[in-house]
């Protein structure tokens, strides 16, 4: 492993591992920091679902719906839970070759996507608006795609965290040919 | 704040481009000559269509095109306080220290003005309508506006009637209230190089064809004009409910060759449409001010308008012939206009339209309001309460309970999500002798200074 580059952030962590010779791959890496409150309310919310659940099981009453299938969907929702909470995002930029996107889930499940560096027309940084909030997100545009594909799927990572990302995508598209000139709008 | 940016402006409506009208550019010019004032602005409006989320117009204008669905009459669904969230957001990203809302049909803006001044914001309002009293829609809406006016710092009107109009729906004190009126983009609406031959007078209408922009007049009044002039031909543009009328009232009195049936009219071919006229007939039943007079009159075209609202307040007596809503009265303004078209020069008539309606000059003058609105005092929760409970018996209860409501769910929003972890944007500078435009923070502005 290369140099070690971190950025810290109240919620996440930037990592940037850039290996030598004889493979050049830069690798840039979001990690998530973990929280304290979300587990905890997880686990207290299934916790209170279970204990009623066992409470209206052994009540003298007849046993309600709830009772029977509380154990069984607090059980479900903390999988849910597990399955679905981001450990880390990875970008893995190999010159010439291509880039590949990697989400860590906390559960050890890995969802990959391979980019070739041919396909890339220009990495983006833009700003998102949602019903509610408004965020920064890394995007490539890509050749004979309508849509553009998201960076990073989960994380919304800040500005800072993705600049670096941004410009070593740039130069490596640029690299690659895919690329005419890449300015300060992304 | 960074002092290099004198005020830094949100603007909100639910009328803004890619709809057309006279809200959308009063918002579009104001904010562009704001701009080359040297102080920050943002709009923020629903989205269109697929235009959704942030987009750059010329100038580095910044819009922000919210993806809520329009509800009614191209506006979003009133919830109160579903939009806190994202208004906070664009507030603290942007850095904003003053919220200016414009039109009050707007769901948008006043709940965007409600939330501003829940968080402590400086807020303006643009009326640009004028409203009855007596009807129930009418009615309501007043109570809206009232509530939404108790708390506003200053209040703009676009006419002096619009003045007395807000002011007497909204209970505000006049002080609070200034008439701004709007202005035209002359080198948009210029006249023909060559000057009309007058064998054929042309009498051009461009509006909405609705109730409120009196379809039903025209209806009256052209069959009438066209029986006592033979050389007199109209060209109506525009669309509406009401375009089926004007069909059948060209059907029935045979008018086909004579009435020019347009359909809806691009903005960019307004021009282009007016300078095929040489007189300009509006006969809305009720108007603020009305741009498109303005628009008529420095493309040359003498005017004939109905007497209604801000509309006498608009034009110079000489540019415009005004009549009464109602048929004979208009066909006697139009026999006059017909009268004066002779004296008519489209050249000197632009070159005065020009001087009169500048929207830089509209930009200096709603500046100082911005100024004397950032000089008011703040005011705690308690302070305000007051003066919603001053709406009403009923309605002024209903309102402090809407604002306590407000103020928890901000108080909620802040521990959610700290303002902290809301990102500031950089800005978007522009250089006006180079054709670059560049991202700056304010610190990499002021060590560069």
């Amino acid at each position: 492993m290369g140099d070690k580059q971190s950025g810290v952030h109240a919620k996440y962590d930037y990592i940037h591992d850039q290996e030598s010779s004889p493979s050049p791959l830069d690798a840039h890496h979001v990690e998530v920091r973990r929280s304290g409150a979300k587990p905890v309310a997880a686990c207290f919310f299934a916790a209170l679902v279970s204990a009623y659940a066992f409470f209206a099981f052994y009540s003298k009453e007849k046993p309600n719906i709830l009772a029977v299938w509380g154990i069984p969907l607090g059980a479900l929702l903390m999988m849910k839970l597990c399955w679905r909470t981001v450990k880390k995002e990875s970008v893995l930029i190999m010159p010439t070759f291509g880039v590949q996107l990697e989400t860590h889930y906390r559960s050890g499940r890995i969802i990959r996507r391979f980019v070739p560096m041919g396909k890339i027309l220009k990495p983006v940084l833009q700003e998102c608006v949602t019903p509610v909030t408004c965020y920064w997100c890394l995007s490539l545009l890509l050749r004979d795609e309508e849509q553009l594909m998201l960076v990073f799927k989960e994380i919304r990572s800040p500005l800072k965290m993705l600049i670096p990302i941004w410009k070593a995508l740039c130069a490596a598209a640029d690299e690659g040919g895919g690329l005419e000139e890449c300015g300060p709008d992304g | 704040m960074a002092d290099w940016r004198r005020h830094r402006i949100l603007m909100v409506s639910d009328f803004f481009y890619p709809n057309f009208g006279g809200v959308e550019s009063h918002i579009y010019y104001l904010s562009q000559c704001l701009l080359e004032l040297g102080h920050k602005v943002v709009v923020m409006t629903h989205a269109y269509a697929n235009r959704s989320g942030v987009r750059y117009m010329t100038g580095g204008l910044k819009v922000y095109y919210i993806p809520w669905k329009p509800f009614l009459m191209q506006n979003t669904l009133p919830t109160f306080y579903g939009t806190l969230p994202i208004i906070r957001n664009i507030l603290i990203r942007e850095k904003i220290s003053l919220v200016h809302g414009h039109q009050a049909f707007s769901t948008l803006c006043h709940e965007a003005l409600m939330h501003a001044r829940t968080m402590g914001y400086k807020v303006v309002f643009t009326d640009h309508s004028l409203y009855g009293f007596a009807d129930i829609g009418s009615i309501h809406m007043n109570k809206v506006l009232q509530f939404t006016l108790a708390d506003v710092s200053q209040a703009i009107c676009v006419s002096h009637t619009s003045k007395e109009n807000t002011v007497l729906r909204s209970g505000l004190p006049p002080a609070k209230v200034f008439v701004i009126p709007n202005a035209v983009d002359t080198a948009m609406f210029t006249p023909a190089p060559e000057r009309l031959k007058s064998d054929e007078i042309v009498i051009v209408v461009i509006s909405r064809l609705v109730y409120r922009k009196g379809a039903d007049l025209l209806v009256e009044v052209i069959p009438e004009v066209c029986r006592l002039f033979p050389q007199v031909r109209f060209i109506v543009g525009g669309d509406g409910p009401k375009r089926v009328r004007l069909e059948e009232m060209r059907e029935k009195h045979s008018l086909q060759d004579r009435v020019e049936m347009l359909g809806a009219v691009p903005h960019a071919r307004v021009r282009s449409v007016l300078i095929s006229g040489h007189i300009f007939l509006n006969s809305s039943l009720t108007e603020a001010f009305c741009i498109a007079i303005l628009e008529a009159a420095s493309c040359g075209l003498l005017t004939v308008s109905t007497r209604v609202g801000g509309v006498p307040e608009v034009l110079p007596d000489d540019m415009v012939v005004l009549a009464e809503p109602d048929p004979v009265d208009m066909v006697r303004a139009i026999k006059k206009a017909i009268a004066l078209l002779p004296r008519i020069d489209p050249q000197e008539m632009h070159a005065r339209m020009k001087k009169l309606y500048d929207w830089r000059d509209v930009a200096r003058r709603t500046e100082i309001v911005y100024d004397r609105a950032l000089k008011c005092s703040n005011q705690n929760l308690l302070d305000r309460l007051s003066r919603y409970l001053s709406c009403g018996s009923w309605a002024g209860k209903l309102f402090c309970l809407v604002m306590i409501i407000d103020f928890l769910f901000w108080c909620l929003l802040k521990l959610l999500q700290p303002a902290a972890d809301i990102e500031e944007v950089p800005d978007m500078v522009q250089f006006h002798h180079q054709d670059e435009e560049i991202l700056m923070d304010d610190s990499q502005h002021q060590s560069s200074r």
